[in-house]
């Protein structure tokens, strides 16, 4: 008999030390306001480490966009979101609910488009919308209204009572979307809304996704670049199942490239052309580059700037009271396409991106001298990419 | 509650209206509904069928056994249905969930506030509404049959039959799900349960050897019970059996889906 009230104390004990910690997450949780909270996400096949240690959380109203190579982890991370796949550790919140333990609460406030739209090839527009929002849960007298207003928004009326199986890849994949907003979920997933679209419906699906944004809050993935900076709030780039970085595309732009640089075409002898841009405030560096197919007397020179700081109108200044001609100027910006390979492509130890870019440069210079002047400033990162290999 | 009723029944329509827009449930139904038919009209009015054999007997007079003509023809009948519907069960399943999982739309199933189990209940009474609708046409024109049998042929032993053969389609049908919840090919879930049917026949053929093992396994051949039903012997312990076999089937789908999840994918 004291044996067993010891261990049902005992029992009681841990009970209680196993559930604290939970409590003080959940009261953490109401002190924030994200729609989306992923903590320290871990997910195993066997000995595979799909993703590991993924943390990120959304805001209301926000759409995140998962970038990353394929392979990075993506499909696993929205699977687990919506309940699909259980996470081998950290957890996941969906408006407050956990996704594992409370997983049906999630599944009804969740709308989820997998990368191949899940249709029943047989069924009408509005006969399939209806099943949707049946099994989801929508009340018998809401759903003519809901299913009506998904049709809407994806501009699906004239389909209304087409056969899925008739419809075009565009029509499915916005047949896809409305199955996911068809209940009036808080938070949508989607996995690669755009994947295997001809161009003018990429922009159109984008145009929808835009539009949901601010009453839903929107997650999606893909491994397209214009895409998330055309549509995100945020961006989450994803790289062998690890975050490597979450910003707004134009932070992570500015970030990852920190100098700022200009090309700048002029005639007018190459010394003084070099000392008047060498004399402009803010200017780092002056290096003229290769004239071939160009008019005699044009000189090319790249301008790299300290700062993101727009130098522009000071060098065109400089330029025209020294009486100079300027044939162009023109700014070169590492653009998002650069920061991705770069961030994805680095081994995960490397020092900070930009450090890494340069300095293999730098070292690949007396190999490269041929062409010093462009390898030593060139700031598109493929150049550093192939280089970073051949070193290796 | 309320909810599960309703998904349930989100799901079993579905289930049902893909067999009534499916070429292929047709093409079953049709083939099902001619040989069905033709073996009545073969086993009642043939040169060789009952009633001319029973015409035969009276001819010899006293001196022949008198036999109960639409009772041994019922159970002649049901035999020949049942063994009809164990080649038509596996394709009427094989497409319950291996469909699903070629079309992704398992994942939309399985992201859904439903239940697995109410997934797999709904599909279960979907395919066995259709089969009971493949078989009303046939349970009609015996009755047309029966109705000329003098005396009157009892209607709950006729009834009995019927019930016996649903639940035995029901047995199959759900035990075939589960097979389909295994593959995404539904070529190979038709063929895999159709070896579990004939894995149900050599059961009741072992069944059928007197010994201990014999013994066991009548106890747990659908067969063996169907034939019971068929013969007009209301017995609880088939009808439990069938009972279990279908839960069976119902709970090793939904396990089987739970599964899936925690497969590389």
């Amino acid at each position: 008999m004291p044996e067993s009230i010891i261990a049902f104390s005992l029992g009681h004990l841990r009970f209680c030390l196993g559930f604290c910690p939970s409590q003080g997450e959940f009261i953490r949780f109401i002190q924030t306001v994200a729609m989306i909270e992923v903590d320290r996400l871990s997910k195993r096949y066997g000995s595979t480490v799909a993703i590991k240690d993924v943390s990120f959380s959304v805001e209301p109203g926000e759409i995140l966009g998962f970038l990353g190579p394929n392979g990075a982890g993506k499909t696993t991370t929205m699977r687990i979101l919506t309940g699909y796949l259980p996470a081998t550790q950290g957890t996941a919140r969906i408006a407050g609910k956990d996704v594992h333990l409370d997983s049906m609460a999630v599944r009804q406030r969740i709308g989820y488009l997998p990368e191949t739209p899940p249709l029943y090839a047989e069924m009408t527009v509005e006969g399939f919308l209806n099943f949707v929002a049946q099994i989801k849960g929508v009340s018998a007298g809401d759903r003519p209204t809901r299913i009506t207003s998904a049709i809407e928004r994806c501009n699906l009326q004239e389909k209304r009572n087409v056969i899925i199986r008739k419809l075009s890849k565009g029509f499915r994949q916005r047949v896809g979307i409305a199955q996911a907003i068809v209940h009036n979920p808080p938070v949508i997933v989607m996995d690669e809304p755009t994947v295997g679209l001809d161009p003018r419906q990429i922009i159109e699906v984008r145009n929808l996704i835009k539009s949901l944004a601010g009453e839903h809050t929107i997650i999606l993935s893909t491994h397209i670049l214009p895409e998330v900076s055309a549509t995100c709030d945020r961006i989450a780039i994803i790289d062998r199942g690890e975050i490597i970085a979450t910003d707004s595309p134009e932070n992570l732009v500015e970030r990852l490239t920190g100098q700022g640089g200009y090309q700048v075409e002029l005639r007018g002898e190459m010394e003084s052309a070099l000392s008047v841009l060498r004399s402009v405030p803010g200017v780092v560096k002056v290096q003229s580059e290769v004239t071939e197919g160009l008019t005699d007397g044009h000189f090319r020179y790249r301008v790299t700037t300290g700062s993101a700081e727009d130098l522009g109108s000071a060098i065109a200044t400089a330029v025209v009271t020294h009486g100079l001609d300027l044939f162009e100027l023109s700014r070169s910006r590492a653009s998002l396409e650069d920061v991705f390979i770069n961030l994805t492509m680095q081994e995960p130890t490397a020092e900070p991106v930009l450090d890494l870019g340069l300095s293999d440069l730098g070292s690949s210079d007396q190999g490269m001298s041929e062409t010093p002047e462009i390898s030593e400033i060139s700031e598109t990162p493929e150049t550093a990419v192939i280089e970073e290999d051949e070193i290796a | 509650m309320k909810i599960l009723l309703s998904n349930l029944l989100a799901i079993y329509r579905r289930e049902l209206q893909s067999y009534f827009t499916s070429p292929l449930a047709y093409i079953i139904a049709v083939v099902f509904w001619l040989i069905g038919g033709l073996f009545l009209v073969a086993l009642l009015l043939s040169p060789q069928g009952l009633i001319a054999q029973a015409a035969a007997a009276d001819q010899l007079g006293a001196g022949a056994q008198k036999i109960d003509l639409p009772y041994e023809f019922l159970q002649i009948y049901l035999n020949l249905l049942g063994s009809l519907s164990m080649f038509v069960l596996p394709m009427l399943s094989m497409g319950l969930y291996a469909e699903e999982r070629k079309q992704g739309t398992l994942e939309l199933l399985a992201t859904s506030p439903v239940t697995n189990w109410i997934v797999a209940l709904g599909k279960l009474l979907g395919v066995v509404t259709f089969y009971t609708v493949m078989l009303l046409p046939i349970m009609i024109a015996e009755a047309i049959a029966f109705a000329s049998s003098q005396p009157a042929f009892p209607p709950s032993v006729f009834l009995l039959g019927h019930v016996g053969l649903l639940l035995l389609a029901a047995g199959v049908l759900s035990l075939g799900m589960f097979i389909s919840s295994l593959s995404a090919s539904t070529v190979l879930a038709a063929i895999m349960t159709f070896g579990l049917v004939l894995l149900l026949w050599v059961i009741d053929a072992i069944a059928n050897i007197p010994g201990i093992a014999g013994d066991a396994l009548s106890h747990l051949s659908l067969l063996a019970h169907y034939t019971d039903f068929v013969q007009g012997i209301f017995d609880t312990s088939g009808l439990i059996l069938f009972l279990s076999y279908i839960v069976l089937g119902i709970f090793l789908t939904a396990q089987s889906i739970d599964t899936l999840r925690f497969q590389r994918s």
